[in-house]
């Protein structure tokens, strides 16, 4: 089947695709085109607490933006009532975390989602947080639930590390979704280890990379501290807005367009190609709370 | 007699860069330097290269990596030192994979160098060099420099820069960004212009893209191609043509929607596309300027 392109110059035309590769790709202002329909519903918060001037994470700040993000995102008010929407006593919990060195994770979020889903009464052994090593973990072998969360970065092959992205672990040989700037990633969320066991989404933009050189890729002269997260269920959404923010953070800082380099056509396809989810800023829903200096959204 | 000559012999291969993959590297550096220990080295080649650097192994095989070395200091209290040493197979792509992230002009180390925060990188040859110790130090920049230093010395011959950059005009070149490669993905680096490979760019191929200052704001953007045979030049024109600027006639300069002007020429093999012109004739400056050069050197011969 031979594969459909997109141009630039086909990006400048008002249709749907014009939206998401505008706002991915061109960095453009995303225009308020009315859209019909239910939208995807993304939680942006920030705090400028969360963080002291060397990076040390404020555990109890981090916790209660996840909290919050959470009642956000399931119209509760009650932070209990609004875990029990998204995880069951019965649930078994895989929670899929990254461990890459330079920017991992941070522990105290990993431990804390761990904790609000024993609160939710998922029993001990039936919980397990990894990365790597998840295809030899019985949990997440056995899984009924996935907790996706990740900080966002730029990556040398396929534009950013994304939520997305996040699932190559899932698979035995992640080279064998490399090809065309990993393109096809999302299909990887279609495999039965994976299919519609998602139920939280969490994109962390504490101080997300957005920009690398050399083998290793990381320098924390191109991070900035956010103080952010971004939540979502729908995990094309939560990174295209993320995306929007590593543009615009890269424009500032190189005065300049300086598009995402390769862009980040995974994402993309997630939406047009693979139906995951929505990469269109018009049919986002994004609620921003907390701490709005410097926000670029 | 018949060691030495044999030792000169050895130590002539090991630098001319003739034999590239003979610099033993292990017993060139140091084992130690000033409180930085040794603590271990590892080689890789194409086959494992995705071990080593998660996710951007990509990046290197796109420019024909051959194979890494890599050593590792240790210091109490110090960032470690990570030393690498890839071997690219060709000056060509070793000056590729080092002007992919330049941002400036510098040649402190090898025939191009760039120092961010603790890591620094360099290229002579065919090899491509990173140094990396982070967060950095007094005490571990200095010593990077050092390493770097002995490396830069150890690499005795220079290597030639890709010829089509000579086909570079260099009215308004930034020169600092200048991007060479074989490999569609990096056609959008500055500029997206499409999510194929409408430009048939391969490993083949010998693609180059530059940026040139407009009095009017932005920077209009040169990309240069040089295909293996005239028939690969054509069906890459054609399908440009089709792709991008299907209104192309008898004219080759086109306005499109953002007002900004694409042109395009081919020269027999070599085909020039200029894009985000923001006048016709800054389009038209720049493919009279790439023609005039073609036909002045011998990359066609």
């Amino acid at each position: 089947m031979k594969k459909r392109f997109y141009t630039r110059r086909q990006f400048l035309h008002n249709t749907t695709a014009a939206a998401i590769g505008g706002a991915l790709y061109l960095n453009l202002p995303v225009k308020a085109n009315i859209q019909s329909g239910q939208k995807s519903r993304v939680i942006l918060i920030r705090d400028a607490d969360v963080l002291d001037s060397a990076n040390k994470l404020n555990k109890n700040v981090l916790t209660g933006m996840v909290d919050q993000a959470v009642c956000a995102l399931t119209d509760q008010t009650g932070i209990q009532s609004a875990w029990n929407q998204i995880i069951f006593p019965q649930d078994i919990v895989g929670i899929k975390t990254n461990s890459w060195t330079d920017l991992d994770t941070p522990q105290e979020l990993e431990s804390h989602l761990r904790m609000r889903v024993l609160e939710c009464g998922v029993k001990e052994n039936n919980v397990s947080i990894n990365d790597r090593g998840l295809l030899s973990d019985k949990v997440f072998l056995n899984a009924t639930a996935l907790i996706n969360t990740r900080p966002m970065r730029t990556h040398d092959w396929s534009g950013v590390g994304t939520l997305i992205k996040n699932y190559i672990m899932f698979v035995d040989k992640p080279w064998e979704y490399h090809d065309d700037s990993c393109a096809d990633l999302a299909s990887i969320w279609k495999l039965p280890l994976v299919r519609n066991k998602t139920r939280l989404n969490i994109l962390v933009m504490l101080t997300p990379l957005f920009h690398g050189v050399g083998p290793h890729h990381y320098n924390a002269k191109y991070t900035w501290q956010y103080k952010g997260i971004l939540a979502g269920f729908d995990p094309v959404a939560v990174d295209a807005t993320g995306v929007r923010i590593i543009q615009a953070k890269r424009k500032e800082y190189f005065q300049e367009e300086r598009p995402i380099n390769p862009p980040p056509k995974h994402i993309f396809l997630a939406d047009t190609r693979h139906h995951l989810g929505t990469a269109d800023p018009n049919k986002i829903e994004l609620i921003k709370i907390g701490w709005s200096e410097g926000i670029f959204i | 007699m018949f060691i030495i000559i044999c030792l000169i012999l050895n130590m002539v291969i090991m630098t001319s860069g003739q034999n590239p993959a003979e610099i033993k590297w292990s017993s060139i550096l140091p084992d130690s330097i000033s409180g930085w220990q040794k603590s271990e080295d590892k080689e890789f080649n194409g086959e494992n290269l995705y071990a080593h650097i998660d996710g951007g192994a990509e990046l290197y095989l796109s420019y024909g990596f051959r194979s890494l070395y890599n050593r590792t200091f240790t210091c109490p209290d110090q960032p470690d030192l990570i030393v690498e040493i890839f071997d690219m197979g060709s000056a060509s792509n070793a000056f590729g994979v080092f002007a992919h992230t330049r941002e400036s002009i510098d040649s402190t180390f090898g025939q191009g160098s760039q120092y961010i925060a603790g890591s620094l990188l360099f290229w002579k040859d065919h090899y491509f060099i990173s140094l990396l110790g982070s967060p950095e130090t007094d005490s571990s920049r200095q010593v990077l420099f050092k390493i770097a230093r002995q490396i830069d010395d150890t690499i005795k011959h220079e290597g030639t820069l890709p010829e089509i950059l000579t086909l570079l005009p260099s009215d308004g070149l930034i020169q600092s960004i200048v991007r060479y490669f074989h490999h569609y993905i990096w056609l959008n680096t500055y500029y997206y212009i499409a999510d194929q490979n409408i430009l048939h760019i391969d490993q083949n191929c010998e693609a180059m893209l530059a940026q040139y200052k407009q009095s009017e704001g932005g920077a209009a953007l040169l990309l240069v191609i040089k295909y293996p045979a005239e028939e690969k030049a054509i069906k890459a024109e054609r399908s440009f043509v089709d792709s991008y600027l299907p209104e192309a006639g008898k004219t080759k300069t086109i306005q499109v929607e953002d007002k900004s002007w694409v042109s395009y020429n081919r020269q027999q093999t070599i085909l020039s596309i200029v894009f985000n012109s923001k006048s016709k004739s800054i389009a038209n400056y720049l493919q009279i300027e790439v023609e005039r050069k073609i036909k002045s050197t011998l990359i066609l011969k």
